[in-house]
């Protein structure tokens, strides 16, 4: 793999870092980001082979319709979470990871057997924005970028404060005037709107999509993102997307030890750090110690 | 069994329970109780444990469902209201067993609190404008002052988990007031305080309350503190509300020499 490849690669790996965050970050324990991304995925499959009209006239696909996919992608995604997120974020805790669990699979299913999905062997020969690795980098880091803008700012309004309210206290938040199923569903929403727009990219990025691109275990490593880096800024998924992604390429090196070390670094990380990498009060005390030289 | 209460013209008053009963399972928690609180009273709720006190509380704040009964705010029904609703109607609450946002420090507690004043325009605060900076700086200023008025506010950046118990209480009743509320409802909020902090607490609640012009209802055990707190107290006693009235007239009520204080004074 190249280099620039596993930049991609980190980047949508920081990217459903961020949809799995947000929801925990109020306190739900959702899966459900493969199954978003997987949606996003099929939008940009489709939209790409079966409407000839998008793939413009020149060498190249256009990026005018990229754009439009994930334009599309964003609100299909954000539809389906918030019809199914009113009844599934009423479940609390394991139940919550245990619906959004099957919500992924009823999809896996579902697109391994429906036809317009292309079935077991999905749907081949998506079309290319860019001539090589390069520009899917650039892609990927422009939308994680904005992502991580996005982000900071929730973090700073009432909204992350409120989040951050009903993580710790439900009850409390409510009776202080929270509507927090409301929140939730924010969250949420905006969670499956971001694992839909890195769906679209890593489409196109891989050539090809089919159903087993989102599953169980795309979801159990996409929480280990958020458990590895911290739950309680953005900054933690991000690192704990990118580090986690790269590591077993980064590993390379030391030969047939590699798996073994990188199952070791899942397993320390939750042990030596609890609450993640990166905490608040962490960030917070290296801001004073590089303050003060 | 209790007569049901004189229907007292429920004209003025504030918040009115009526005939009010919770039952959990086999036991019946509250039993037809029924009680007003007139505008601007600090109204005490007395009786030993497992009498239903707090129970009253969860139903008035819409943390519980009343079986049977009607609550009645100002001029409409409460009753199955979630609690974010009735918290907006003005209603502001604390807990028994203290339900801060531990790990977040005091000042977040209370801007919380603040959550409904603190509606922004979106795009202006997504861009980080100065026009939203500025209020978010006017709402830290607001909820500073709520906590220099709990006397908290040099401990405004430790976490809320961090502090003594009793500064722990002062804070939650500085969040609840930062919602903004015309009645607060104290569940026990001089419970693990030294005799000082409660003859503090005491005069606190009485400036609170001509300060932000508050209807107070307070659940305390400690009798000598209510005696001299309160306009009005109501005792309850397995669910039932055996006396109401003037703490002097409670101190004399035969039944609640009984029931509650023992072999009196």
């Amino acid at each position: 793999m190249s280099d620039l490849s596993l930049l991609v690669q980190m980047g949508f790996g920081a990217l459903l870092a961020l949809s799995v965050y947000l929801p925990l970050r109020c306190g739900q324990l959702s899966l459900a980001t493969p199954g978003f991304y997987v949606i996003g995925g099929y939008v940009a499959a489709l939209l790409s082979t079966r409407w000839p009209a998008l793939s413009g006239d020149g060498a190249g696909y256009p990026l005018t319709s990229l754009a439009l996919e994930l334009v599309v992608a964003a609100p299909v995604a954000a539809a389906v979470a918030l019809v199914l997120g009113r009844p599934v974020l009423q479940l609390r805790g394991i139940y919550l990871a245990i619906a959004t669990i099957a919500l992924v699979e009823i999809l896996r299913v579902l697109n391994l057997n429906l036809a317009w999905s292309g079935g077991a062997v999905g749907i081949f020969g998506i079309p290319q924005p860019f001539a090589g690795p390069g520009g899917y980098a650039l892609a990927t880091w422009v939308l994680l970028a904005l992502v991580c803008w996005l982000c900071a700012r929730l973090e700073a309004m009432r909204l992350g404060r409120a989040m951050a309210a009903i993580r710790d206290d439900e009850l409390a938040a409510r009776c202080m005037g929270i509507p927090s199923a409301d929140v939730k569903l924010t969250a949420f929403v905006i969670s499956a709107v971001i694992a839909a727009l890195t769906g679209v990219l890593a489409a196109h990025f891989l050539n090809t999509w089919n159903a087993r691109q989102g599953g169980f275990d795309a979801s159990i490593t996409t929480l280990a993102f958020v458990v590895f880096g911290g739950s309680r800024i953005w900054l933690g998924p991000v690192l704990g997307g990118l580090v986690i992604t790269a590591l077993p390429e980064l590993l390379r090196p030391v030969g047939d030890l590699r798996l073994i070390l990188f199952g070791l670094v899942i397993l320390l990380g939750p042990i030596l750090f609890p609450q993640g990498l990166i905490t608040p009060e962490r960030l917070a005390r290296l801001q004073q110690t590089l303050r003060r030289p | 069994m209790q007569v049901p209460s004189a229907q007292a013209t429920a004209a003025a008053s504030l918040l009115a329970l009526e005939e009010v009963s919770c039952r959990f399972g086999g036991l019946l928690a509250l039993d037809r109780v029924s009680l007003q609180v007139q505008p601007g009273e600090i109204f005490g709720l007395i009786g030993p444990n497992g009498a239903g006190k707090t129970t009253l509380f969860n139903l008035i704040s819409g943390v519980g469902r009343p079986t049977a009964g009607s609550i009645r705010w100002s001029d409409g029904a409460i009753n199955g209201l979630p609690p974010d609703r009735i918290n907006r109607l003005g209603i502001g609450r604390t807990f028994q067993n203290l339900r801060l946002f531990q790990r977040l420090s005091c000042l977040e507690n209370v801007l919380i609190g603040l959550h409904h004043s603190a509606r922004a325009p979106l795009l202006p605060a997504l861009l980080g404008r100065r026009s939203f900076r500025q209020s978010q700086g006017e709402l830290r200023q607001r909820a500073l002052e709520l906590l220099e008025l709990v006397d908290l506010a040099d401990t405004a950046r430790q976490p809320a988990g961090s502090l003594p118990y009793g500064s722990q209480r002062r804070l939650e009743i500085a969040r609840a007031l930062a919602t903004a509320p015309r009645l607060l409802l104290l569940d026990e909020p001089a419970a693990g305080m030294n005799p000082i902090e409660k003859e503090e607490l005491s005069a606190l609640i009485r400036r609170l309350r001509s300060r932000f012009d508050l209807t107070v209802l307070v659940i305390e055990h400690h009798v000598p503190l209510m005696m001299s707190l309160c306009d009005r107290l109501a005792v309850l006693n397995f669910g039932r509300r055996i006396a109401l009235g003037t703490p002097e007239s409670v101190r004399h009520d035969p039944a609640v020499i009984e029931a509650y204080l023992g072999v009196s004074s």
